[in-house]
């Protein structure tokens, strides 16, 4: 029996749908569309419905025709999915199979792709969680045509009872899916090629607001004007790329891009953007959507990511914010001489109220979120840069949950506020043929998977893992490797050629603003220029000595390396989640231990010839005007590692003092980090100078992390100790730091005795070490033309370097260049030995090899 | 048709498929592979601790060409990835008998 003659109603379909386009291109309003297309089909069913009806009237009576999902939302895109549900009262469904096939069949024929449904009203009251996408599509429900009666019946049990009795499990359902589908996408919304319906920030999120806004106490998005606006540009773009890409297709790939920003697709005003600056858009549009789904789920009781459980933390109770009930809560404005005083606007409080969060994962309640955007013009008047930013800063980088921190600051506006540079990388869409997301939001993955470094690898991890762990929690300062990843791609905003060099230039600007350390703002300098060295020294040969050679010269030092390697680990693995193989992985595993074979082979060969003055020595030169003859001598014979490795102020400031030996023949300079000291002397050479420097500061209980001692042609030495403050007393104590120097001074000087100081140390007990590491002595009589490598690889305890650099003076050995390095619990000493200016022949080694081990067995001991 | 598979050097994987574009190859399948031939391994020593490597990094390449084409492509796979060094790699070369193109059942030398 056909009941239609499908040719009329698929010619007025077409027709009408050809307006409904014309009438999108002229207006550009998707919400026209969608709702135009929606009043569309429900004519057509209404027709086809009725004339079933006529050719069967037993079908007019217990079937109801309900339109659901996006129908029944009244919002049909183009080429989207038609959800119809054939509600019968009892199984009259059963009656009307051959009218539903035929009406199906006449809208296939007209293009729709038809999705018809058909079940008992007992049916759809009930939650079924094998089938829960159909429950779902119940809570969007319109009655298109049939029995109203039963459509009634209908709204009533899934009114009453399917969204009473089962909202719970309804709720814990639409987590579950939406869970599943924003890990698919990463769990961000900064994709380079978004996903305009399922990404994060997408269309669907929206509708997850809406649902839970139907179940029930939590607030209404659509209320909100931004979230309606959001709603009114995905919308549009979603339409747009229906009729471009004529189906179901909703990634805006970069063509789409590109023609949406010539269409001005969503947006007002005539001007016509390029396609990054429309991609900014639909982000920030994207970023409304994403906020109203947190604080939606937020209201509901919901938590998106429960993988992350709440880090037990104490935070220590700071004025100004609470942890409480898993959210960080600012405290109300309290009034202060009549005037209400709001801690949303003040630094200290914000900043520590994110490092909170970076600490337990906590989230920032949405009140305090408010309260911070609508205060940041203040916030902003209240900031002050310098070390003290540098410490809230560092404390929210190395927080466990520091990229969670860092995206809510993004979000808020606090992150460009204390670092406006960012703003140039903010959604920044870069095309290429690797990158997965947006610059911004690549920063943060690669500062994630830092974080995720740290945790302890599962068992039977790969060595690599083992190792990169190992390396990530014995970094001294972090803070800088985190600093070095936030701001590595800020150069990208100023669309350079070279970005590695951009970022660094906005680096140094930065680290100047915080005042930072000279020391480890070089680092950092020198950590994000290098920031591409290793991948690509990675598609070189690994195994092959001068590639090796090459890239241990670039990176120069132990620290430098180790960060480097992690952060090209985090630096690949952050471009897409399939970038980093665990053959790459491996790869880079290796390239780092054979550059760590390497790196102190060259430095007493490689010396600095001002003759053949190259950038480093130009660079310190014109710090120096008037200055160059006496400069020129002073740099003359360093290694090279002296000048690669230090800050051209830091090198000024050296020379500065070797102008003072008249006044003063031992120039010290201390320097307090937050994490790590510094000493620096710099004298004319004299025997014995490295082991007083290792006794007094061993004499002092400082831990001494890292150390070199460089001489130059006319025998000025620069030795540079950084070490930890084991007992706080330079921390606590300020009046101690003078005389702390004093007393270094004195104790190089001879003037007191070291072994005096020393002995008052002895006998205390120290903390049974955690990894016993067995003493390798080795040397190398290769590695330099003129002195021997010595190195020495033995457990990190107080007083070993005392031990070993004193053991090598009393046999009258002399120190040309020293590395000292600590990894973990693991002290590796280098040392470049002359005996009378030649370098050691065999029975010195020898005998050099017994007296080191017995001085380290008798420190140990 | 023939299959050539070469394992070579990472490091001239872009030579070599520069190489075999200008001979005129057109696709080529590339896996990341470890193994070792008369190369062997070696042992490091990082800070003390001593580490194998006993499985050295490689890339394998597959490509299956015509007949008339085999010889070029091995020329420009030993032209690009030979150092003369123990550890340059392989190529093997074996008879293939069908090749389907799964778009259109394009099937023989055509489907390549």
């Amino acid at each position: 029996m056909t009941a239609t003659n499908s040719e009329p109603i698929r010619t007025m379909y077409q027709r009408r749908s050809g307006e409904i386009r014309r009438a999108f291109e002229v207006s550009g309003s998707g919400e026209a569309a969608v709702e135009a297309r929606s009043a569309l089909l429900d004519e057509v069913i209404r027709v086809l419905w009725a004339d079933e009806i006529a050719a069967d009237p037993r079908i007019a009576q217990g079937i109801a025709v309900v339109a659901v999902g996006g129908y029944g939302r009244g919002h049909l895109f183009p080429f989207s999915d038609v959800d119809v549900l054939f509600c019968a009262a009892k199984n009259e469904a059963e009656r009307a199979k051959d009218a539903i096939r035929r009406l199906s069949q006449t809208l296939w024929d007209c293009g729709v792709r038809f999705s018809p449904a058909a079940r008992a009203l007992s049916e759809c009251e009930r939650f079924a969680p094998e089938n829960a996408e159909f429950s779902l599509s119940l809570l969007d429900r319109r009655s298109v045509a049939g029995d109203g009666a039963v459509f009634a019946k209908l709204d009533e049990r899934v009114a009453g009872k399917l969204m009473v009795r089962d909202a719970k499990a309804i709720r814990g359902e639409i987590l579950a899916l939406t869970r599943e589908r924003h890990a698919r996408y990463g769990n961000t919304l900064f994709h380079l090629e978004p996903n305009i319906k399922d990404c994060p920030g997408g269309l669907r999120d929206a509708n997850v607001c809406g649902w839970l806004h139907m179940l029930g106490s939590v607030t209404a998005p659509a209320e909100d004007a931004e979230f309606n606006d959001a709603m009114a540009f995905l919308t549009s773009a979603r339409c747009f790329l229906h009729y471009r890409q004529q189906r179901d297709e909703n990634t805006l790939d970069w063509q789409a891009q590109d023609g949406a920003a010539e269409s001005r697709v969503g947006l007002h005003g005539s001007a016509s953007p390029d396609a990054a600056a429309w991609m900014r858009s639909y982000f920030r549009h994207a970023r409304i959507i994403d906020w109203w789904l947190q604080r939606t789920l937020e209201s509901a009781g919901l938590k998106l990511l429960p993988g992350k459980e709440l880090r037990r933390v104490k935070v220590t109770p700071t004025h100004g914010f609470q942890l409480k009930d898993g959210q960080v809560v600012l405290d109300p404005a309290v009034l202060d001489s009549g005037a209400a005083v709001d801690p949303a606007v003040e630094p200290e409080v914000v900043l520590s109220a994110f490092a909170a969060v970076a600490k337990t994962g906590a989230n920032l309640s949405s009140a305090s979120e408010e309260r911070i955007a609508d205060a940041l013009h203040r916030f902003s008047a209240n900031l002050e840069e310098g070390p003290a930013l540098w410490q809230k800063l560092s404390a929210i980088l190395t927080g466990e949950r520091a990229g969670f921190a860092l995206r809510a600051m993004h979000g808020i506006g606090v992150l460009e506020l204390i670092l406006p540079e960012f703003h140039g990388i903010d959604a920044l869409v870069i095309r290429d043929a690797y990158h997965r997301y947006t610059v911004d939001e690549h920063t943060f993955v690669l500062i994630d998977t830092l974080h995720g470094l740290e945790a302890p690898p599962e068992a039977g991890a790969p060595e690599w893992r083992v190792k990169l762990g190992a390396m990530i929690r014995e970094l001294q300062n972090p803070g800088l490797l985190y600093l070095a990843a936030l701001l590595h791609d800020t150069g990208k905003g100023r669309m350079s050629d070279h970005h590695a060099v951009e970022s660094a230039v906005i680096a140094r600007a930065v680290m100047t603003r915080l005042e930072m350390d000279p020391y480890d703002a070089a680092l950092v300098l020198r950590l994000i220029e290098a920031h591409l060295e290793m991948s690509a020294a990675l598609r070189r040969d690994i195994f092959d000595a001068q590639t090796v050679r090459a890239f241990a010269a670039r990176i120069q030092t132990h620290e430098a390396l180790r960060m480097l390697t992690l952060f090209t680990y985090a630096d690949i693995q952050a471009v897409h989640p399939d970038a980093l193989t665990p053959w790459k992985a491996e790869n880079l595993w290796r390239l780092s231990m054979s550059a760590a074979n390497q790196i102190d082979r060259n430095v007493d060969e490689d010396r600095v010839h001002v003759q053949e003055a190259g950038e480093d020595v130009a660079a310190v030169l014109a710090l120096l005007p008037g200055k160059e003859v006496e400069a020129r001598r002073f740099l003359e014979g360093f290694p090279e590692r002296y000048l690669k490795t230090r800050s051209k102020e830091s090198i000024v400031q050296h020379f500065e003092m070797s102008t003072r030996f008249a006044d003063e023949p031992f120039q010290i300079a201390f320097h307090r980090g937050a994490a790590v000291n510094e000493i620096i002397l710099i004298t004319r050479d004299r025997p014995r100078l490295f082991s007083s420097m290792a006794g007094a500061l061993a004499a002092w209980g400082m831990n001494v992390v890292t150390a070199d001692a460089f001489v130059n042609a006319e025998g000025v030495i620069v030795d540079n100790f950084r070490f930890t403050d084991t007992f706080r007393t330079l921390e606590l104590n300020a009046s101690e730091r003078e005389r702390f120097v004093d007393s270094v001074r004195d104790m190089v000087a001879g003037k007191t005795s070291i072994e005096r100081m020393l002995s008052g140390r002895k006998g205390r007990r120290r903390r049974a070490p955690r990894v016993q590491v067995e003493t390798r002595i080795e040397f190398d009589s290769t590695a330099s033309t003129h002195s021997t490598l010595l190195q020495v690889v033995a457990q990190d305890i107080p007083g070993l370097l005392r031990a070993i650099s004193e053991t090598l003076s009393r046999l009258r050995y002399n120190v040309e260049v020293a590395l000292v390095d600590t990894e973990g619990e693991t002290a590796i000493d280098v040392f470049y030995l002359t005996y009378d200016g030649q370098p050691l022949h065999g029975e010195q080694q020898t005998e050099l090899r017994a007296a080191l081990l017995e001085a380290i067995e008798a420190n140990a001991g | 048709m023939q299959k050539i598979e070469a394992v070579i050097q990472p490091s001239k994987l872009d030579a070599v498929k520069d190489a075999l574009v200008e001979a005129g190859v057109a696709g080529i399948t590339i896996f990341e592979a470890r193994g070792h031939g008369r190369q062997k391994g070696h042992t490091e020593f990082y800070r003390g601790r001593e580490y194998a490597v006993d499985l050295l990094p490689k890339v394998k390449l597959e490509l299956v060409v015509r007949d008339d084409m085999v010889e070029k492509a091995i020329q420009a796979i030993i032209g690009a990835a030979r150092t003369g060094r123990i550890g340059d790699g392989k190529i093997f070369v074996s008879k293939i008998d069908e090749a389907i193109r799964i778009r259109n059942d394009e099937r023989g030398e055509i489907a390549l």
